[in-house]
């Protein structure tokens, strides 16, 4: 409609290969990208080197072909409970994603839905709570672990998880349960559905890439967590990877930085594998709080 | 019309359907009431008195003398201030940082997706994982040591960065923006993408340059992201607890203590509970006023 004289040389500007501010822009991104990954690229050659290596001035980014070793990787692997580690934090970040995803869509739904009394109270608290750092309220929570003997269980953190990720997990969901059409609620009713069936075959169905998304990062939350896990998980058989990576660098403080990388790339495989094939709920997912916002 | 029928359904639901839908708050109610309601109470009770967790011990009622405490204790002070300067740097940082890379980004027609998925990469490596890779790296004889005194000769000779708490604190503010970058790159991007095409188009027929195209039609745009990501990332920055126990543990002296490592401290080293207690409500205050305060300066049409 607007087409005037200059639009076509414009145009015709920006299809040529590379004019220089296309160029400009790769030099900078590729700038940033050096900045991004020379660090990860540094922590997998170190894995590969001994460990007497790991200390010597100057530093390697990229190390001679005659030094590589898998002997790190073998030593972490056969010599440390790795498995039982690996294990153990696959079982709790799988256990507080399915939790968190059945509890916050139903709350979210819930207070998207219906007015039934308390539930702006509940909102406004929900949100309130996503201010509070969860191990702020270490204390409490930790008479309260004790007095259940959730002390060296699993479950211990699983519970505490789950009900630190419900309330951002709430806010997310509700938001994009509130843009679904309630004429589908209500078509369901009048086909003689009820409020389970409306949650099963309309809502779940609707809402499942922002409960995917909200999904992916309770598991990586999960999965990551120092603080409480260290509280918690006291004996070796229940530790979890960032517990057990901490322990063993403490324990060999300073000295084997091969072993340590060793463990942590290896520990860091799940996330790499659910990246690379859950790319797209990655992304999209985390953008629907933040445009609607 | 429809808002009628709204009206109806809305009537239709609460007469018949109320105690299903009651069940299915159940579950969600159960979990957070126990482990995050129930703890916010009890913390609050705590914060009153000299909390001892021992079996059978007495907890003597000091009124409001931890919450005196929290504000004139020297150390409360220093973990505050590091995490206000985490905070203040990191978020700004790592936000304009990735909105560059979204712009970028969003420029190029080749590799944009390759480029995406390694920037973000340190966002999903967890952070224990970088935590020791920056431990690793900023160590004295460590690889960034090496880059700027033997390779670009910026200073002449080696940074105790881990070993003082300004070095120490850069080094983890340079850490959070580092990590922080491909999330922000992410959420930009989208919201970019959600700017209309038509709003560019009519300010180049009006003669709009790309500076002022940003000033004036991206940044108006995406306002509500940024608020979004603010909020986010201050939240984050106060949640802060795994890279500094990893790579300083608080050391030297207390000098590199955030809030939560300090609280930490104060409740599994020191064993006053009921310090700890009052100074998380501190903070959750300190975090609120500045939420509220955010969304009173920014004022996104729609939230």
């Amino acid at each position: 409609m607007l087409k005037k004289p200059g639009m076509k040389s414009i145009f015709v500007k920006n299809k040529r290969v590379l004019s220089s501010p296309m160029l400009i822009k790769y030099l900078l991104l590729l700038l940033g990208l050096t900045v991004m990954v020379t660090p990860m690229i540094y922590m997998i050659t170190s894995s590969f080197r001994p460990n007497s290596l790991t200390f010597t001035y100057p530093p390697k980014i990229i190390p001679d072909v005659s030094e590589l070793t898998v002997e790190n990787y073998l030593y972490i692997l056969f010599k440390q409970n790795f498995f039982r580690y690996m294990l153990n934090t696959l079982y709790v970040a799988g256990a507080t994603t399915i939790l968190a995803a059945i509890i916050s869509s139903m709350l979210a739904y819930c207070i998207s839905r219906f007015r039934f009394p308390g539930r702006n109270m509940l909102y406004g608290t929900i949100i309130t709570i996503m201010l509070i750092p969860g191990l702020a309220m270490l204390v409490p929570q930790f008479e309260l672990a004790v007095k259940f003997k959730l002390i060296d269980n699993l479950w211990g953190v699983i519970l505490f998880y789950t009900a630190w990720v419900t309330p951002f997990s709430t806010f997310l969901i509700k938001g994009f349960i509130d843009n679904i059409p309630r004429e589908l609620d209500e078509s369901m009713y009048i086909d003689g559905g009820t409020v389970f069936t409306i949650y099963q075959k309309v809502i779940i169905p609707i809402a499942s890439p922002a409960i995917a998304a909200v999904s992916i990062f309770n598991f990586l939350f999960a999965f990551e967590e120092l603080g409480w896990a260290q509280t918690i998980l006291r004996t070796d058989q229940v530790r979890t990877l960032s517990v057990a990576i901490t322990q063993f660098f403490q324990a060999h403080n300073r000295t084997d930085w091969g072993y340590v990388f060793a463990m942590t790339n290896l520990s860091m495989i799940p996330v790499i594998i659910l990246y690379l094939l859950l790319q797209k709920y990655f992304i999209s997912g985390l953008t629907s709080g933040a445009i609607k916002g | 019309m429809t808002s009628a029928i709204f009206f109806r359904t809305s009537k239709y639901f609460r007469k018949k359907y109320n105690v299903r839908m009651l069940l299915m708050l159940v579950p969600g109610l159960v979990v957070m009431g126990m482990f995050t309601f129930y703890p916010i109470i009890k913390m609050f009770v705590m914060s009153f008195f000299d909390w001892k967790i021992g079996y059978n011990q007495v907890s003597p009622f000091v009124g409001i003398k931890n919450y005196l405490t929290v504000f004139s204790d020297p150390i409360t002070g220093m973990a505050l201030a590091n995490t206000m300067f985490y905070a203040v740097v990191t978020v700004p940082g790592q936000m304009i940082l990735g909105l560059i890379a979204a712009l970028l980004i969003n420029g190029i027609r080749k590799f944009s997706i390759t480029f995406r998925l390694l920037y973000y990469l340190p966002v999903i490596t967890s952070w224990v994982v970088v935590a020791l890779l920056f431990r690793y790296i900023f160590s004295n004889q460590g690889l960034l040591n090496y880059l700027l005194t033997d390779v670009f000769k910026w200073i002449p000779e080696h940074i105790g960065w881990l070993s003082t708490r300004w070095p120490a604190m850069t080094a983890m503010t340079l850490l959070g923006i580092w990590k922080g970058i491909g999330w922000n790159m992410v959420i930009f991007l989208a919201a970019l993408q959600a700017v209309p095409e038509e709003y560019y188009e009519a300010a180049s027929i009006d003669g709009a340059g790309s500076i002022q195209k940003f000033f004036h039609i991206t940044l108006p745009s995406i306002k509500g992201t940024i608020l979004f990501c603010t909020i986010m990332l201050i939240i984050g920055a106060f949640n802060t607890y795994t890279p500094i126990a990893v790579i300083t543990g608080g050391n030297p002296a207390h000098q590199t203590d955030v809030v939560l490592t300090w609280m930490y401290y104060q409740t599994f080293s020191s064993f006053k509970m009921g310090y700890a207690a009052a100074f998380s409500f501190v903070i959750a205050a300190v975090v609120a006023v500045i939420a509220v305060t955010l969304f009173k300066v920014i004022r996104p049409e729609r939230v």
